[in-house]
């Protein structure tokens, strides 16, 4: 046991816990003064609850041994597209976009599509360390493209397309430390531009549209939002007016007036970097973005050290959903990035992304328990 | 869980560059966040100050409260425009459907909206476009709107009628109906051309300025300054926290040297002239006027014209309506203000001028006489006398206008125009006949005339028209011809007579008191010349006026029969074609030596036919309400001019 307790990485349990905590304060302060709730710690009661039941995950988690898992990559993979499918045939959502994203289970209300992105990282990385011999077969590529595809394309169908590109960035980060051959990575890339035009621009011109108007207006919008000044447009100036008039040490926590007369939507979901940069201004801005460095340096640092390629793709997967999540995330608030629905780690409300990070977390820490320098410390 | 790792065969791995590979994206996830952190740099620290802006106005409002207008008093202290509570709608553009998004619904709503509160659609529709502007503020439509009907359906119905607001506000009101509606005018919102000028810089949409009559010379003193609260408010627009208030500085009251009674003693009294007029055959009579007027000092104690109109009409804004019924023809023109702005002919009323226009030229003497055969011939024409067979041989200046004798008039117009210069013009003209008066109402006439050779150059229509000839001389003399004059002027050129030759400027605002009644300032009041005329002149025209009213023979004898104080006055029956006669009268009292005038009085009953019968019993009416002496005379008085 002892040997256990010095084999973690205490550095990224820190900085995990000191990102459960920041958010779970911000949370409070976007949330408390809400008139729609019955108690002020109404969202941080069911966040803190995630994180109780993510963080015994996490302990257990990384008191086993990943590589299992392995050997149970296509059973994990059927039962992700299981989740999926059930998803879409009985789950609930919210009624303004008509989506569905959650399953009622007697205790908790799972989001699949944030579970999804676990299971298939460890799917993935599972097939991926099995094709190791086939990294000189594009085929081999084109078949893992293929393989993430079919998730995409059901939780694109909730519709949830942020989450779909979010498995487009596990495959992309997972291939590169896989070993992809720079040719097929530079096919993979133009193949996702042309990609990209197909669904944007061509097709809606030949009247198929894959994605909904009002995807397609999010995609754009950031590049001008006074261009829609009542709707999302307006969320997302009053995000760049909520974060600029941070200025460099914040309006105080508890103080943000955008935040608290409302001026900034979904203050406690996809914009609650907004309130961070409103209230805590530039210097919260950077703390939090420090703690997700550590984060993805530690990450990385097991990415490199892990004894095997499964937990070396495993933790390459993770960093990836991070690296592009807090990027269009923090981008979209700012104004650089189109607004997709993906929400930030650790910080935006939701129960089942914190389970699955804190989860993901404890899956890093039974690699590195389990790593050479695990085993040396 | 087990803690064992598996031992089975597993393919070798391809350990090459994993630490380049790894350090890839370590360093691209470095590059993104370097990128989002240049932004923040930007947004936080370069850009800072400007979003702190945004977002103050975000979040702040400023809302005016419109300070309670001052009250409006008579001479003795009653009350004739003061504030009441009233309710007003207004429209929260931001809270109401978006045109754009549903515009079913918003068009539904304007159309609810205008049916409730009886306002075109078009008005609405301007209205919310001038309030889109400033979406969060509460912009008025309706002003003083009923509260157990209107205002009861509104909130009854409140979910129909989203970002509809009810509000309290001051209305004015009027104690005395419609009595001085044509001095008092009225209040109304600041049109957005009005916002533009310097006077007015210091408000903003909404506030309500004096658009007409006293209320509006006296603006600056009545309006008071607005007061305002600074409201934090979400973004829903709902107010959070009241963060700065600045109370309202109540308006000075205004004191007016108007006398409610004798302006109703005067309102009343044109109403009866107009029925004599009707009883005497003058079926086309319907409108006149009265101004009364101190002659020690210009002020005006009574100013009346009628027809009149309630003016709350204009509480909250006229509707058009209303106003269309106002400016039809068979309403007489209820908004003009005859008493300052009626032009009309002076007719004989004229004659007491001229004739100070000829003693003062050293023309004639007090004692100079002229027959009168009833008729008057020069360069071919002929004029007639109104009393058929004439005023017999040797009519001398207070014969002439005791009797209002035209011939001795047309001599001395004969007289005149030989003379070198305008000496009849320069004359009248000293009395302020042909110009304006200077009286502290707005929209005060400029078209009144005193004809001379230049007008006449001007304005002929031929080549012989354009020459100032003895016709025009002759019928000028006795206040015919192209002359036009206003009620307000012969006031205050009577006055100079009464008063020994001081033109006052006529005067509305006697003072400003606070709230408590203090005199915050009191007005001055103004000469606008000395006549620079003996008053020995003005004497013997006096003289000559009393007998007008007290004689055997005098024009007016009849309608002052047994009235107990000495009256100086002149009657005047003025011809303006093709209209029937327009009855005049003019009075100074009391008159005669040792008295000094306390009151002067003129009447005009439009086509009421004869100054003696129509015009002069409606001056004795006032008289008889500023002595406060018993209504007495004959009713039925016979016409003698």
């Amino acid at each position: 046991m002892g040997q256990y307790l010095r084999s973690l990485d205490w550095v990224l349990l820190g900085a995990t816990l000191a990102l459960v905590t920041y958010g779970l304060l911000m949370l409070y302060s976007a949330t408390h003064e809400d008139t729609n709730i019955s108690s002020p710690f109404y969202y941080v009661r069911s966040q803190a609850v995630g994180f109780v039941l993510g963080f015994v995950l996490l302990v257990i988690i990384s008191l086993s041994n990943y590589r299992v898992l392995r050997r149970f990559r296509t059973y994990i993979y059927g039962a992700n597209l299981a989740a999926l499918i059930l998803t879409l045939v009985i789950g609930s959502g919210s009624q303004e976009v008509g989506a569905n994203r959650w399953i009622e289970l007697p205790f908790f209300s799972l989001q699949t599509s944030e579970l999804a992105k676990l299971l298939l990282i460890l799917s993935l990385g599972g097939v991926l360390s099995e094709g190791a011999e086939l990294r000189h077969r594009f085929r081999f590529v084109v078949f893992t493209v293929l393989y993430i595809l079919i998730p995409s394309v059901l939780v694109f169908l909730q519709p949830d397309l942020g989450t779909a590109l979010v498995f487009g960035a596990i495959l992309v980060t997972m291939l590169v430390v896989w070993g992809i051959r720079l040719p097929h990575l530079g096919i993979l890339g133009g193949g996702a531009l042309v990609g990209a035009v197909l669904v944007l621009r061509v097709l809606p011109a030949l009247g198929l549209r894959l994605l909904k108007d009002y995807q397609l207006k999010r995609l754009t919008l950031f590049l001008n939002p006074e261009s829609d000044p009542t709707g999302l447009g307006y969320q997302l100036t009053q995000s760049k007016i909520a974060i600029g008039s941070g200025m460099f040490t914040g309006k105080g926590y508890l103080h943000g007036t955008q935040t608290h007369l409302n001026f900034l939507p979904a203050h406690h979901t996809d914009f609650i970097f907004a309130v961070v940069g409103e209230e805590l201004g530039f210097l919260g801005a950077m703390l939090l973005l420090g703690l997700y460095s550590v984060v993805i340096w530690r990450t990385l640092r097991i990415a490199r050290l892990s004894s095997d390629l499964y937990g070396r793709l495993i933790a390459a997967g993770v960093a990836g959903v991070m690296i592009f999540q807090v990027f269009v995330n923090v981008g979209m608030t700012i104004g650089i990035m189109p607004v997709t629905g993906i929400p930030l780690p650790f910080m935006s409300f939701g129960s089942s992304a914190l389970v699955v990070f804190l989860m993901a977390i404890g899956f890093l820490q039974s690699i590195h328990v389990h790593s050479v320098a695990g085993q040396e410390r | 869980m087990i803690l064992e790792p598996a031992r089975r065969k597993r393919p070798p791995e391809d350990e090459s560059f994993v630490g380049i590979r790894v350090g890839v994206l370590l360093i691209v996830a470095f590059a993104l966040f370097g990128v989002v952190a240049l932004r923040l740099w930007f947004l936080q620290i370069l850009s800072g100050d400007a979003y702190v802006a945004v977002a103050a106005d975000n979040r702040l409002r400023e809302v005016r409260v419109e300070a309670p207008r001052g009250v409006i008093y008579d001479r003795n202290g009653k009350i004739l425009v003061e504030n009441r509570a009233g309710l007003t709608v207004g429209i929260l553009p931001m809270a109401m459907w978006n045109p754009k998004k549903n515009p079913q619904e918003f068009a539904a709503e304007i159309s609810r909206l205008a049916e409730v509160l009886e306002v075109p659609e078009g008005d609405l529709l301007a209205a919310y476009d001038r309030a889109k502007k400033d979406p969060y503020v509460t912009y008025p439509v309706k002003e003083d709107v009923p509260e157990d009907t209107v205002v009861a359906y509104l909130k009854e119905h409140g979910e129909e009628f989203p970002g509809v607001q009810v509000e309290k506000a001051f209305v004015r009101r009027y104690p005395l109906k419609s009595l001085a509606t044509h001095v008092l005018g009225y209040v109304g919102e600041i049109s957005q051309s009005e916002l533009d000028r310097e006077e007015f810089a210091t408000l903003k949409i909404g506030a309500h300025i004096g658009k007409d009559g006293v209320e509006r010379t006296y603006d600056s003193y009545l309006r008071g300054t607005d007061g305002w609260k600074t409201v934090e408010v979400d973004a829903a627009g709902r107010p959070k926290r009241f963060l700065e208030d600045v109370a309202p500085a109540p308006g000075a009251n205004l004191v007016l040297t108007i006398d409610s009674e004798l302006q109703a003693a005067a309102e009343h009294a044109i109403v009866e002239g107009i029925q004599r007029a009707h009883e005497q055959g003058y079926v086309n009579a319907a409108g006149g006027a009265v101004v009364a007027l101190d002659p020690r000092n210009g002020e005006v104690r009574a100013l009346a014209s009628y027809p009149d109109y309630d003016p709350s009409l204009w509480v909250g804004g006229m509707s058009k309506k209303k106003f269309s019924e106002l400016n039809a023809e068979q309403a007489h023109q209820p908004l003009f203000n005859r008493a300052l702005n009626g032009l009309y002919p002076a007719g004989s009323t004229f004659k007491p001028f001229v004739a100070a226009a000829a003693l003062n030229a050293g023309l004639i003497t007090p004692e100079s006489t002229f027959d009168c055969s009833g008729k008057f011939s020069v360069a071919g024409q002929t004029w007639k006398d109104w009393l058929q067979g004439g005023h017999g041989p040797g009519v001398d200046l207070i014969e002439a206008i005791k009797e209002s004798c035209d011939v001795y008039f047309y001599n001395l117009g004969n007289l005149l125009y030989q003379q070198q210069g305008p000496v009849l013009q320069d004359g009248v003209r000293r009395f302020g006949f042909g110009q304006t008066t200077g009286i502290d109402l707005p929209g005060e006439t400029d078209k009144t005339r005193v004809p001379d050779k230049y007008w006449k150059r001007e304005h002929g229509n031929t080549a012989e028209d354009k020459l100032w000839k003895p016709g025009d001389e002759i019928n000028l003399a006795i206040g015919q011809g192209d002359l036009l004059v206003t009620p307000m002027q012969i006031a205050v050129a009577l006055a100079a007579i009464a008063n020994g030759g001081t033109v006052w400027v006529p005067r509305l605002g006697l003072r400003i008191t606070d709230a408590s009644g203090n005199v915050v300032h009191q007005f001055e009041h103004e000469q606008r010349a000395e006549l620079g005329i003996n008053p020995r002149i003005l004497e013997v025209i006096g003289e000559g006026m009393i007998l007008v009213t007290s004689a055997t023979g005098g024009t007016a004898r009849a309608a002052f029969e047994g009235f107990p104080i000495p009256v100086a006055g002149k009657t005047g029956t003025a011809e303006k074609k093709p209209d029937d006669d327009y009855a005049l009268f003019m009075a100074y009292a009391p008159a005669g030596a040792d008295q000094v005038p306390e009151i002067v009085v003129v009447a005009v009953i439009e086509q009421g036919g004869h100054g003696s019968s129509v015009a002069a019993p409606v001056v004795r009416r006032v008289l008889e309400a500023y002595f406060h002496t018993e209504s007495g005379g004959t009713e039925i008085i016979p016409v003698t001019e």
